[in-house]
């Protein structure tokens, strides 16, 4: 009843359209058409970036190769700070690519004007904005930690259910289920609450107002990006290392 | 303001049976799956692995130059520290070969200063020799004077008397 009051309110200068997909049928499969529309825009910017950055590699970097060298160097201190100087680098493509992928898709939400780009049904936004690229990089962080487990410490990595002692194996368990839920939600909530807030504001007031809310949007899009590959990273090394890295979660 | 979004919220969460929702999970969960890991594996090969080459590369370079830098400091220092103690050794010599030439100088001065006074002590004495030699002559002759005048004068007074 509210999105109707919206829809056909007169004066809007802005909708909200919650929950209103751009369906594709593949082959019997439906999808999020929208959320790929922008997923393939925000990979395309990183690869094209990438492709910029390397394209003349230098020792004394200069323009976007040293810009990028930051961001690797960042990833790479991020990795190294929570899985360990010994065993990070395998793992700083996933989470390097985790922290660019969502940071990217949540600033080109928050400051890419897709509201222009009119679609038959939905609207374009952060891919962040979909609770199933949210669930596809939970689930993904879950089977990478329990790779990473695995494949250092083979069968012995259940043991890690046990400890400190068999009395928690109950949560132990749940707590797998917990960590992809968590991540999920926390990315999925953050931004559409944020893309919330903005669109209703600037639906009441549509000018100026909405303006601290989008600056304060922004802060928040990147801090959900530095926290889903730092948790990444932290589940990673928590597997990795086995004892003690409870204090991480 | 809250209320308003949940409402909304709670208004689309009601609208998946027709098709759509905020959690309406569907294949574009796998497909994005998919999709993010050929992501990561382009970005290996076009971002994280060159990039990060280039900055171990960097990093070997910097810290071999340093160990590089390090040695032919140390290296400096120890010229430094040889041309010191070379340049110590040298003015202990210097020293010495200076010691040495006012020893000489000193004895030779003193010999021939003793030399000196050796010859003017014979010339002295050759000459006082002379002197006396002469003197003796002298008085010799002046003796024979006297004697002689002292003859006439003896002879006057005898002869004055006899007369």
């Amino acid at each position: 009843m509210a999105l109707n009051m919206f829809t056909i309110h007169p004066l809007v200068l802005a909708e909200l359209e919650v929950g209103q997909h751009l369906y594709w049928q593949v082959g019997g499969l439906k999808l999020h058409g929208q959320v790929f529309l922008t997923s393939w825009f925000v990979i395309g910017v990183l690869l094209l970036v990438s492709f910029l950055a390397t394209r003349n590699i230098q020792r004394i970097p200069s323009g976007l190769q040293n810009f990028m060298e930051y961001a690797l160097e960042f990833i790479r201190d991020l990795a190294k700070n929570q899985i360990g100087e010994k065993e990070y680098r395998p793992w700083v493509p996933f989470v390097g690519t985790l922290f660019l992928f969502i940071f990217v898709s949540n600033w080109s939400g928050a400051l890419i004007p897709w509201k222009l780009i009119h679609l038959p049904a939905g609207e374009l936004a952060a891919p962040t904005n979909d609770i199933n690229t949210t669930v596809a990089l939970a689930l993904l962080t879950s089977l990478a930690y329990f790779y990473a487990g695995f494949s250092k410490r083979g069968l012995g990595y259940f043991a890690k259910y046990i400890e400190p002692t068999p009395i928690l194996l109950p949560i132990n368990i749940l707590e797998d289920f917990t960590k992809p839920l968590s991540l999920s939600f926390r990315l999925f909530g953050n931004i559409l609450a944020d893309e919330l807030v903005v669109a209703v504001l600037v639906l009441l007031v549509p000018l100026f107002v909405p303006l601290p809310v989008m600056v304060l949007g922004l802060f928040t899009s990147a801090i959900q990006a530095l926290i889903f590959a730092t948790l990444a990273a932290a589940y990673i090394g928590e597997a990795i290392e086995g004892h003690g890295g409870e204090e991480h979660g | 303001m809250m209320n308003f979004v949940w409402l909304l919220a709670v208004e689309a969460a009601e609208t998946v049976e027709e098709g759509g929702g905020l959690f309406d999970l569907d294949a574009t969960l796998p497909l994005m799956a998919v999709q993010f890991v050929l992501l990561a594996v382009a970005l290996n090969a076009l971002f994280y692995k060159p990039l990060g080459k280039v900055l171990d590369e960097r990093d070997g370079y910097i810290s071999s130059n340093q160990v590089d830098a390090a040695e032919r400091l140390a290296k400096a220092e120890q010229i430094a520290k040889q041309y010191q103690q070379e340049l110590a050794e040298t003015r202990r010599q210097a020293q010495t070969v200076i010691a040495e030439a006012q020893e000489e100088a000193q004895k030779i001065a003193s010999q021939t200063v003793a030399a000196a006074q050796q010859e003017a002590q014979a010339q002295r004495e050759q000459v006082q020799r002379e002197l006396d030699e002469q003197k003796s002559q002298a008085m010799a002759t002046l003796e024979q004077q006297v004697d002689g005048l002292s003859q006439q004068i003896l002879d006057k007074l005898l002869g004055s008397l006899a007369a």
